[in-house]
Order: structure tokens, then sequence, then C-alpha cells
């Protein structure tokens, strides 16, 4: 748990942007980011099970996440793209558990 | 399942955990079609097929899902469905707000009605699914651009598909000390359809739409309006100035199927230099009354700039536990049994949640007038200092500083692995009579049905929300027709009193604009048949056919 009482922040300036006007990227991103930014908020946060550390086989992985199966949202082509599914899967079976993480 | 099986898992193949889940799946399947979903309404195979082939040439062979298996993520809902009323024809998935208007122009040639979503998480109202059967979803999530922020002004302007994560990373990654304001699923959910949808967060700019500012939008015959100042030969003030000149039209395209918003500025905060969150326990189920009537001159005074939050015990508790933890009796779960489970847990019946942020010396001149204000009402107020790692306070404490987080979403395990929940939310003035009247009606209509009184009341600032989920068990056919049979009856009795709900999931919206005013719906509809002759904009939409 991080301390949430008194938090000073930083007064930085920013000043250069770099918002884009690009057309949106299609650079996968890697598995632990994807694991990090979408999977690790319930997986291992005490709200989903834990999933690291068990290799759980990919062909189960993708159907899952495709689907949202039980009380799991979909995840879309659109939000995760199949090769970075397939990353993931193939990711996530040789994960290791990680003794921080906490499931129900 | 009470948790991930790894020998179910291996002893499934992919299709088998479709046709477990999803029964449709298999029936379609069985049918001997693989290939064709739900279609729109009074089209044909071969139309839609043309329609279809139209729509690859636009955004790409692989951003149409239009066959049962490739498109089984936009049928993900958490709201009871018992009928399978609100499952789309399939997804179409552009990248530009060009491919958004050569879409739109093919959809009025075929009448195709498209459902627009920005990444679809809208949980506990219907996430991507349609207000009616076959409607194809307009997947914005691949429009994923931040086309500014500017940190002088505290405005961002983005594509629908950024989500607040994206948006989190962009600030974290430029040292540019804004702060987000998130709404519950922050981390997967998108600031410009939350904001579309009206939704809220917990940090002074926690009223999305008020804080939001010039948008760009596809209207139903393909032109681009730019709202505001957007449309002037210097747009520079597309996102300091909201009103631009003439009638306010971005309220048009807010809970609404007038349009598809392909740009939308925002306002954010400046960091705080510092920040202090609070929470009050008050004992009893009866003490809303007196929280609210504590909490009111605070919040209208600005004293407390942050929405309010009245956290009940068994929402809280249902966060982090399942209801087998703490009831194992009939019917719904009792307020002693709540109690208990609560106290352990260092948690009240009701758990208010707010915080001051500003300099040292701002928050050292306001904490004892609220501290004073708030001990007189009973109120234990309690801090860091006394809360310490309580796995509730951190939430609360993570989200009233635009945190993201996907904790309380928990709450849709409450009655088993099956997951289910429907928001009801219907809004009452900030006075503490309406809240005895109001939890007592929950928990008649709840307890006819079999349902727990999970709940909470927001005082936003001069209104009351009470946020109502109605938890439940998707996997079980019989608790998901009595959760849609309970949910009617809420809205239906909570609306007879004059208590409408502020927004609702694709099954109730007929229901729910219906205790607006048959003048206003019938204005709407006049609206609707002159912006968008064809229907093909998210007709149901808060009730627009």
């Amino acid at each position: 748990m991080r301390p949430a009482a008194i938090v000073v922040l930083g007064t930085a300036l920013a000043t250069a942007c770099g918002a884009s006007n690009a057309p949106p990227s299609d650079t996968p991103r890697p598995p632990e980011q994807v694991y990090r930014e979408t999977c690790g908020y319930c997986h291992g946060a005490n709200v989903g099970p834990v999933i690291r550390g068990r290799q759980l086989p990919p062909a189960a992985v993708r159907p899952i996440v495709r689907q949202g199966s039980n009380a799991m949202p979909a995840f879309r082509p659109t939000e995760i793209s199949d090769s970075e599914l397939d990353a993931l899967a193939v990711w996530l079976e040789a994960s290791e558990a990680d003794p921080q993480e906490q499931g129900q | 399942m009470t948790d991930l099986d790894r020998r179910d898992i291996l002893g499934m193949g992919a299709l088998g955990l479709a046709a477990a889940a999803f029964p449709g799946f298999a029936s379609a399947q069985e049918g001997g079609d693989a290939a064709m979903r739900v279609l729109p309404p009074d089209m044909d195979r071969e139309t839609f097929g043309r329609a279809v082939a139209e729509l690859r040439a636009i955004v790409g062979e692989n951003w149409v899902l239009a066959d049962v298996e490739s498109a089984i993520s936009y049928d993900k809902s958490y709201i009871p469905d018992p009928r399978d009323m609100h499952v789309p024809s399939g997804a179409v998935a552009p990248a530009s707000a060009e491919e958004v208007q050569a879409i739109v122009r093919v959809a009025n040639r075929y009448r195709l009605p498209l459902w627009p979503v920005s990444t679809g998480k809208n949980m506990g109202y219907g996430q991507a699914t349609p207000a009616t059967p076959g409607q194809m979803v307009l997947d914005l999530k691949r429009m994923n651009r931040i086309l500014d922020v500017d940190p002088d002004l505290g405005t961002a302007l983005l594509e629908p598909g950024v989500t607040y994560q994206q948006l989190q990373n962009y600030l974290d990654d430029n040292a540019i000390p804004l702060w987000l304001d998130v709404p519950t699923v922050g981390p997967i959910a998108s600031p410009v359809g939350n904001t579309l949808d009206r939704g809220v967060g917990y940090t002074p700019y926690g009223d999305h739409f008020t804080f939001q500012c010039g948008m760009e939008v596809v209207l139903p015959d393909g032109e681009i309006l730019r709202t505001g100042m957007g449309s002037t030969s210097n747009p520079s003030a597309w996102q300091a100035f909201k009103w631009g000149y003439g009638p306010y039209l971005d309220g048009l395209f807010t809970q609404s199927n007038f349009g598809i918003v392909t740009k939308m500025g925002m306002w954010l905060m400046p960091a705080p230099p510092v920040y202090k969150p609070f929470m009050i326990r008050h004992p009893d189920m009866e003490d809303v009354a007196k929280i609210v009537e504590t909490m009111r001159p605070l919040r209208v005074s600005s004293l407390i700039p942050n929405v309010n939050l009245m956290m009940g015990a068994a929402y809280q508790l249902a966060m982090f536990n399942r209801r087998s933890d703490v009831w194992d009796g009939e019917g719904p779960v009792t307020d002693e049994a709540i109690k208990r489970a609560a106290r352990a847990e260092g948690l009240g019946m009701w758990n208010t949640y707010f915080a001051l942020y500003g300099t040292e010396e701002m928050i050292a001149a306001i904490e004892p007038i609220v501290t004073g204000a708030i001990e007189a009402s009973d109120g234990e107020v309690l801090t860091e200092v006394e809360m310490g790692d309580n796995p509730y306070f951190h939430h609360h404490a993570t989200l009233m500083r635009g945190g993201l987080s996907l904790e309380e979403i928990g709450i849709v395990r409450w009655k088993g692995a099956g997951g289910g929940l429907a928001w009801f939310a219907p809004v009452a003035p900030a006075k503490g009579e309406e809240t005895a009247q109001q939890t007592q009606l929950a928990k008649q209509i709840l307890g006819r049905h079999g349902f727990d009184y999970t709940a909470a009341y927001a005082i936003g600032w001069r209104e009351l929300h009470h946020i109502i989920a109605l938890l439940y068990d998707k996997s079980d056919p019989e608790d998901e027709a009595r959760a849609d049979q309970c949910y009617r009856e809420l809205v239906t009795g909570f609306g007879e009193r004059g208590w409408a709900s502020y927004r609702t999931g694709v099954a109730s919206m007929d229901l729910v604009a219906s205790q607006y005013g048959e003048t206003n719906r019938a204005f709407n509809a006049k609206l609707k048949r002159a912006i968008d002759p064809n229907g093909i904009i998210a007709p149901g939409k808060s009730g627009i056919a």
C-alpha cells in the first residue's frame, strides 16, 4: 500500500508536450506493459485470481481474454491486438509467481 | 468456479469455453451458419454482406468483425439481458474521423444502425452492447491520439480511443503536473466515452461534462461539426472557452444519438501542492440523513471541493469479499451481519470520503471548520494516521487524487464468479430527509427479489445521487431474470416518487426516458428525425428512437 495522507507533489514545469497528429500507432506493446496496464489491475490485486506462475496454457488464455469469461470483462482486438495477445499468453505461461500479488 | 481452475481450462477447447460462457455462440454454430450473427432489423443476409464489404474497403479487412468468433468480445455485458436483446451484428473499427465519415455514408445508404463506443467499458450499463439487437458497433478504440495537452492552461484534446491509462502515461512521460479525474474503471475506460455518458469521478473535477470544452462531431450526414470556438478561423481558444457563440451545442452530443464525437477537449486540474484525504465513519444505517445535512453546506460552499461519497458498508465489503464470507442465511444479507463484518474491517455502516486540496496553509485553515462540523454529527473523522494501510481507505484515497484502479469492479463477484452488475442511479436534491425514504424503498424492492442493498450516496454539488449496485449471478439464468425484473421495479418505484435516474443501462433506456415527460421525449424525437432521418446513429440510445 502506498502512503496517501499528505502527498507533496512535484511542480516541474513541462514545456514540450509531443502530442501527436500522427496516425495511431500499431506498434505492439510488450507483454509486461499489457499485463501491468490491464490484467494486473485485477489479477493479483485482490479482485481476480492470480494468473502468473501458474503455467496457464496460451490456447486457453486467448479465448478467455476475448470473451471475458465469468466476471471478467472482454478485451477486443482494438484494445489488445492479436499479436499482443499471443505474446501476452506466451509470457504468462512462462511467468514466475509474484509473492506480492494477492488473489480472490 | 470460485477460482480460475487450470484443470477445467485444460479440459475445454476454445470452442467449449465459448459455448459454456455464451449459449448463443453454440446455437449459431449448431444452426450450421458459423459466419453470421444477429442481423440489423429489416436487413437480409445478402444486403448485410454487401454493407460489410463496403465497410472493409474503408477500414481494411481486419477491422470489420462480423462473424461469430471474431466479434464475440462485443457481446460481453454485466447487466441482465435474459432475452438476449442486446447483441450487435458485428463491429467496425475506424482509425480516423475521415473513415468515420465514410462509414456514416455507407450506413445511410444501407440504413445500417451504428452503435458508437469509445472503449466500450461502460461497466454495469451494458459495456459495448447496443440498445436494440443487430446494430453494428462503431468501435472508436483505434482512434487513440492525444492531440494536444497544454500544461499552462491545463487542457487536453483527445480522440475517443484514448484511455485514462494512456493519458496518465503521457502526463508522466512528459512530467506534466496535471491530474486526471477518473471513474472507478479508469485504466481501461475512455475520458471521451465517460464524459459523453456524463460519468463522474472523485477529484474537484469530478463532474466530467462540466470540465469538457469543445468537440469535433461527425454528423449523421457525414459532415464535420466543431463546437464552441472550434470553427473560428483561429481556433486557439477551442479548449479554453466552452460556450462559443449562439446556442450551446455540446450537450446535444452527450447521452444522445445525434452525432459521433471524434475529438473532445477537456480540462485537467493542476496538481495541488498538498492533498489530504479523509474518511468519516458513522455506525448506523439511519445516520446517512444527518451525514447529508452535515456535508451539504460544506460541499455547496466548496469548502470541500470534491464529491462527498457516502459508501454503505455492504458496497464496501463487496469490493474485497464474497457474499458467502459474510452471510449464509436465506434472503438478503441483514444489516446486523453487514455491521459485524464491516466492524472487523475498520468500517462503519456509512463511510464518507472527501479530500482537501491546496497549500499547507489552506488546508490548515479549512480542516478545523470541516472536522468541527462533522464531529458535531457524531462522525469519527479519520485520516491516514488512523487508517494506515486499510484497503478501503487506500482505494478511495487513490480515486480522490485521480489515481488508476480497478479494485471496485470486484463487486461483480459478490454473488459468485458468474459476475453480474447493473447500476441504478436515481437523483434527488441533497437533503437528508430524502435518504430515509430512498433507503427504505430500495431495500423493499431489492429484498422482494432476494438482492442485497449494496449502495452509496454521493453529494455531487447540490444534488444527491443514490448509487445502487444491483449485484447478481449472471451465470444463473433464474438470478438474471430476477435481476432484470428487480431493476425495472427499482426504476418504476423510484420514478413514481420523482427520483429518476441520471444514467441507465441499454436495457432500460426507454423506461427511464418515459419518466422525463412526453414533451421532452417528443422534442428529442423531432431533433432525431431532423438530424438523422435514416436513424443510423444508435437508435434507442437514451430512449431516442
